[in-house]
């Protein structure tokens, strides 16, 4: 700086100044037919600074010779990646400085080719850059420059479709900043700053900012990389680090914020990570109440802005809690996969060991894996933690434990059904009481009272079997699909129950016969109407069944053979009506398989039961012909 | 081509359009190559040379640069719009990056009847079946809508500033709320509702081509017909045809057609408020809930992609090498498009059928007023109608004399029935006055007579208002209604 006479050192930095409004702020105005207007005159003005900076540097030789072997005395801190020479100038300095100027120079005018689609010109501007950066050591004034022209080229290498490339400078990136902030650890100069006149220099706090955001965004690049790699664990654990960078530098919209949050629960829950999810979930909750308070109904009607803002708080509350839905619908049926035995009922031995097993892991191992996942934000640290202490994050062993977690995600189903409420929000209302009766369903298997389980059933039931009812099929056929599998499916459970109950009191009154049979008739109405659906507008049913009825048709028919069979009748004549029916169910089954044996495999249990039954049925039926014969 | 009877996939044809002048002179060469009879495309990479990496995309039809816009009409459109005069759901879209003509193909010049494009013959070919038909009674209305920076706006509507809110209901699927539609009787009704359409979506706007370029504009159609059944009850089929200019596809990556995004196989997006479409990618959706809503375009389209619907997609192309990667995108894109499988079926009866409430409304109507001994006149006028349509073989006409009379009410405010009954009142006087100088003129009468008719008249005109006063309400609303219509009596 020193041939730099003050004058011409300013009117460098009013250039700079002028190149930035001209990128960020005029560019915006730029017309459709000249729209890189600004970004061009930004160029020139770069380019001026670029060979004023030249010049003076050329003047300046002779002192950068003599600096040369101070700075080779220098230790250096951090030792530049392998691409560059690895020993050079101390990046503080003079010659160092002058480096950091150029590239500086190079960065902003590499970036701008690029956002003017010359990404050749940019890629060489940008590793021009990185080659003035390289012959120094990495410092306090060079870093930012660093990590950022890193970023940029790694941007541009993705949006060539070459990864690997992009991957590798971001990385490098990476751990360049892991490294300045082990060593060094001191704010570093923002790019900015190599133009600033002294007065207007950025406060301490502001660079910590710039340079912590340039970071976060080299995260977020990777953890993008790491997802088209298809190495999902570690771009979780990106989004991850970006979120808690977010949110320490607080740099993050809040109901955004906790949108993401929500949504990389979910991801954890595939993951049958359910401490990590449930952390989200309790800091998206948390995050979504700092955006402010629902406005009343009535402050909605007045202003469009309150409006609109109750709208969005609604939403996207009630979006969080189908999230908290899905954790402890996961968490329930998760625990029930590892409880249950070989024919879905609770294997006690199971439990009993599992119970053991819990309290010696759990504590050492979850505290490790706690600490790397904490969203820190001093302020709102507390009220996380206090909200991930109302529902476990463990498998529920018992009945009391899924009680607790059927609670806490029956209490977000009635908040999520607030806002989705059936009239204007039809698919996300019902999924969320699909939901429920899911809930009910896992919960009923920790139920050991066959009376109460029922009772659980018939709850599901009564939330599923008015939307039925109300449903047109015309738009929703899907949904009504489900909804006629599930009531189908919900009432075969119960008929089961009942049948078990009536076993242990080794007598069927006819109050229970009565009952049973009208579970059975239910089950085998909503089977039906879920076969009906299938039928073409004309009616007939069609000789092929598509891929994604398959399954369920057939197994809706082998359901309906059964059903039909365990009918129970004093009369001869409606048994034998009723074995007949079923005949004809499991001869469809197994007419169908001949004539289209890709269907074998998708239901290659009920086949192999209908086609038993096709060869013993005619035996029982005739059999009661000959009783029903003899009898007159 | 489908397993499935009640299954279709979706149409895709693509169209290229010449090389500009613009091009040309530049120096740049065409590199798309199509055969018409295959229906193929292939695409040359102008960084490699001759027959080195061609890359070829088969089509259902392809039209080059020669193509009519009647032969992309009559191949591609036309059964389509017949399906949905059958009631069955239709959607078109024009899909491509801006300025390979999209508007061309889905608008054409309206003046030029050879260059004229898919809107403007979808129009004519709706109204000229409808003159056609026997024993059915017909209902169009049309909607027009844009969709921009995912709000969605009226065009139709004087507030067109106001955002509207897309909705479910269990008894009609998707909608969008307080959405105006109007009644149109013939093709010029039509055209004028998509001019005031057009209009509005080009004031307010500094830079009307950018904003055009990046919203998407949705005409829609409402076909309902109402037929004896062999049942002897009356069913009403609704068709519902869906018009749709996207965005030019240079922004789709941004506003996404399907859920299935344009997968940009590799591409950073750099604004940390695209970290959720990071995180939502991670998760597998299965059992578990994504917070992410689908595009409002999505969803109010869903039936046409994948639902119950008849889809045609028109990708459009430039063929200049300058345009290789775009070009390049844009068939991938419908490529893909060709997958997506649609389960049309005819909507026969659906509960919202506004012809069904308009019949229903009618009989209470006809009732009130035959009580009020108002009918008299209304019938007579009526079978006036029927005669004309009976004399002359085009039946439109037959009907147009009367239709006619409430084009004038209902040109600039459909809805405000009150103006009509204004308007109609206004025209009986009208009528009256002139008759009544018209007698006055007639020197072959003789004063007396003359005379004793000018008072009838003046006393014709005195229950005009009167009248009018005592029905009020009914008989504009009946009025509307049953010109909105379109009743074609058949020879008797």
């Amino acid at each position: 700086m020193a041939s730099l006479s003050s004058s011409e050192w300013r009117s460098i930095c009013e250039k700079f100044r002028r190149a930035q409004n001209l990128s960020e702020i005029e560019s915006r105005k730029d017309p459709e037919n000249d729209p890189f207007r600004s970004k061009y005159n930004a160029r020139e003005l770069l380019k001026e600074i670029y060979s004023d900076l030249k010049n003076f540097d050329a003047g300046e030789n002779d002192n950068d010779d003599n600096d040369q072997p101070q700075e080779e005395q220098c230790s250096d801190p951090v030792e530049p990646e392998g691409e560059g020479s690895g020993t050079g100038h101390a990046g503080d300095s003079p010659a160092g400085l002058r480096a950091a100027r150029l590239g500086v120079i190079e960065y902003y005018l590499g970036v701008n080719h690029v956002e003017t689609e010359e990404l050749s010109a940019g890629e060489e501007h940008l590793m021009n850059c990185i080659k003035l950066l390289d012959k120094c050591t990495v410092s306090q004034e060079n870093v930012s420059v660093f990590i950022q022209a890193r970023n940029q080229l790694g941007i541009l290498w993705a949006g060539r479709d070459e990864i690997d490339k992009a991957q590798g400078f971001l990385e490098t990136a990476e751990s360049m900043y892991v490294r300045y902030m082990k060593e060094v650890g001191q704010p570093p100069m923002d790019l900015t700053d190599f133009f600033m006149v002294e007065e207007e220099a950025l406060s301490p706090q502001e660079r910590t900012k710039q340079f912590e955001m340039a970071y976060t965004h080299t995260l977020y690049y990777l953890a993008q990389v790491y997802k088209n790699l298809e190495q999902y664990e570690r771009a979780g654990r990106y989004c991850h680090s970006t979120l808690q960078r977010q949110l320490q530098f607080n740099q993050f919209v809040p109901l955004e914020w906790a949108i993401n949050a929500a949504t990389l629960s979910q991801y954890y829950i595939t993951k049958s990570c359910y401490m990590e999810g449930r952390h989200c979930l309790a800091a998206a909750s948390v995050i979504a109440g700092l955006a402010g308070e629902v406005p009343s109904e009535a402050a909605a009607q007045e202003n469009e802005a309150e409006s609109e803002k109750r709208e969005q708080l609604g939403q996207k509350r009630a979006e969080i809690s189908r999230c908290w839905i899905k954790y402890c619908l996961n968490l329930l049926q998760d625990a029930k996969k590892l409880l249950e035995d070989n024919i879905g009922e609770l294997d006690t031995d199971r439990q009993a060991e599992l119970k053991r097993s819990r309290q010696q892991e759990e504590d050492e191992k979850e505290r490790g894996r706690k600490s790397a996942v904490l969203f820190s934000s001093s302020d709102t640290f507390d009220s996380i933690c206090s909200l991930e202490e109302k529902v476990s994050c463990a498998f529920p062993l018992d009945f009391d434990e899924a009680r607790a977690v059927f609670l806490t995600g029956q209490a977000h189903v009635n908040q999520s059904k607030e806002y989705f409420q059936m009239d204007g929000h039809v698919t996300d209302h019902i999924e969320i009481l699909q939901d429920h009766s899911a809930l009910f369903k896992a919960l009923s298997f920790f139920e050991e009272d066959l009376e109460r389980r029922c009772k659980m059933h018939k709850r599901r039931v009564d939330m599923l079997e008015p939307l039925c009812r109300d449903l047109n099929a015309q738009y929703y056929l899907l949904i009504c699909r489900q909804l006629q599998f599930e009531l189908a499916e919900t009432y075969y459970e119960m008929m089961d129950l009942k049948l078990a109950i009536a076993d242990k009191q080794d007598e069927l009154d006819a109050h229970s016969i009565k009952k049973f049979n009208h579970l059975c008739a239910a089950s085998m109405k909503y089977y039906q109407m879920f076969l009906d659906s299938i039928r073409s507008p004309e009616g007939k049913f069609p000789e092929k069944l598509e891929d994604e009825v398959l399954r369920p048709a057939l197994v809706a028919k082998f359901r309906i053979a059964r059903l039909h069979s365990r009918l129970i009748s004093a009369s001869p004549t409606v048994q034998l009506e009723n074995l007949s029916n079923s005949l004809s169910c499991y001869d469809f089954l197994v007419q169908y398989c001949q004539e289209h044996p890709e269907a074998r495999q998708a239901v290659e249990t009920e086949l192999e039961l209908s086609e038993e039954m096709v060869s013993l049925l005619p035996l029982k039926i005739n059999r009661l012909k000959a009783k029903l014969v003899s009898a007159n | 081509m489908s397993k499935n009877k009640n299954c279709e996939t979706v149409k895709v044809v693509v169209r290229c359009r010449p090389l500009s002048r613009k091009e040309e002179a530049t120096g740049y060469e065409s590199i798309v190559n199509m055969d018409v009879k295959l229906g193929q495309v292939t695409l040359r990479n102008p960084k490699t040379p001759h027959g080195e990496l061609l890359k070829t995309f088969t089509f259902d039809s392809v039209y080059d640069a020669g193509s009519k816009q009647s032969d992309l009409y009559d191949e591609t459109v036309r059964p389509l719009i017949d399906s949905v005069l059958l009631g069955f759901n239709g959607t078109i879209f024009a899909y491509g990056q801006t300025g390979t003509g999209k508007t061309y193909t889905m608008q054409g010049q309206w003046m030029d009847p050879e260059k004229r494009g898919v809107i403007p013959n979808s129009f004519e070919h709706i109204f000229t079946h409808i003159s056609r038909s026997q024993n059915q009674q017909y209902l169009v209305r049309a909607s027009y809508l844009e969709i921009y920076q995912e709000e969605i706006r009226d065009l139709l509507c004087k507030d067109h500033a106001r955002k509207l809110e897309l909705k479910e209901n269990p008894d009609s699927g998707v909608y969008i709320k307080d959405l105006s539609s109007f009644v149109t009787k013939n093709v010029k009704e039509i055209e004028h509702v998509m001019n005031v359409g057009n209009q509005t979506r080009s004031v307010g706007f500094t830079n009307m081509n950018e904003h055009s370029s990046r919203s998407h504009a949705i005409f829609v159609i409402t076909v309902e017909c109402s037929e004896m059944g062999p049942d002897r009850q009356n069913h009403i089929r609704v068709g519902k045809l869906n018009l749709v200019d996207l965005a030019g596809s240079e922004r789709q990556s941004k506003t996404g057609v399907r859920g299935e995004r344009l997968k940009e196989a590799a591409k950073i997006n750099l604004s940390l408020s695209a970290l959720g479409n990071v995180i939502s990618a991670l998760v597998d959706g299965k059992s578990t809930h994504v917070p992410y809503r689908d595009s409002k375009l999505t969803r109010l389209l869903q039936d046409s992609l994948g639902g119950n619907a008849k889809t045609v997609m028109v990708a459009t192309l430039g063929p200049s090498s300058c345009s290789y990667e775009e070009t390049l995108t844009t068939l991938r894109y419908a490529n893909r498009a060709k997958n997506i499988r649609n389960k049309p079926r005819v909507n026969e009866d659906p509960k919202d059928a506004l012809l069904r409430e308009f019949q229903e409304e009618i009989a209470r109507l006809r009732a009130q007023l035959d009580k009020r001994g108002m009918l008299t006149r209304k019938r007579r006028s009526g079978r006036r109608a029927r005669k004309g349509a009976g004399e002359e073989e085009g039946l439109i006409e037959g009907e147009g004399e009367e239709e006619e009379e409430e084009d004038e009410g209902e040109e600039d405010e459909e809805d405000s029935v009150e103006k009509d009954v204004e308007d109609y009142v206004k025209e009986q006087q009208e009528k009256l006055e002139l008759e009544k100088a018209a007698i006055r003129d007639d020197r072959s009468l003789v004063a007396e007579d003359k005379q004793r008719m000018l008072e009838e008249k003046e006393r014709m005109m005195m229950d005009l208002r009167k009248e009018q006063e005592a029905t009020d309400m009914l008989t504009a609303k009946f009025k509307v209604r049953v010109t909105a219509l379109l009743i074609y009596y058949t020879h008797q």
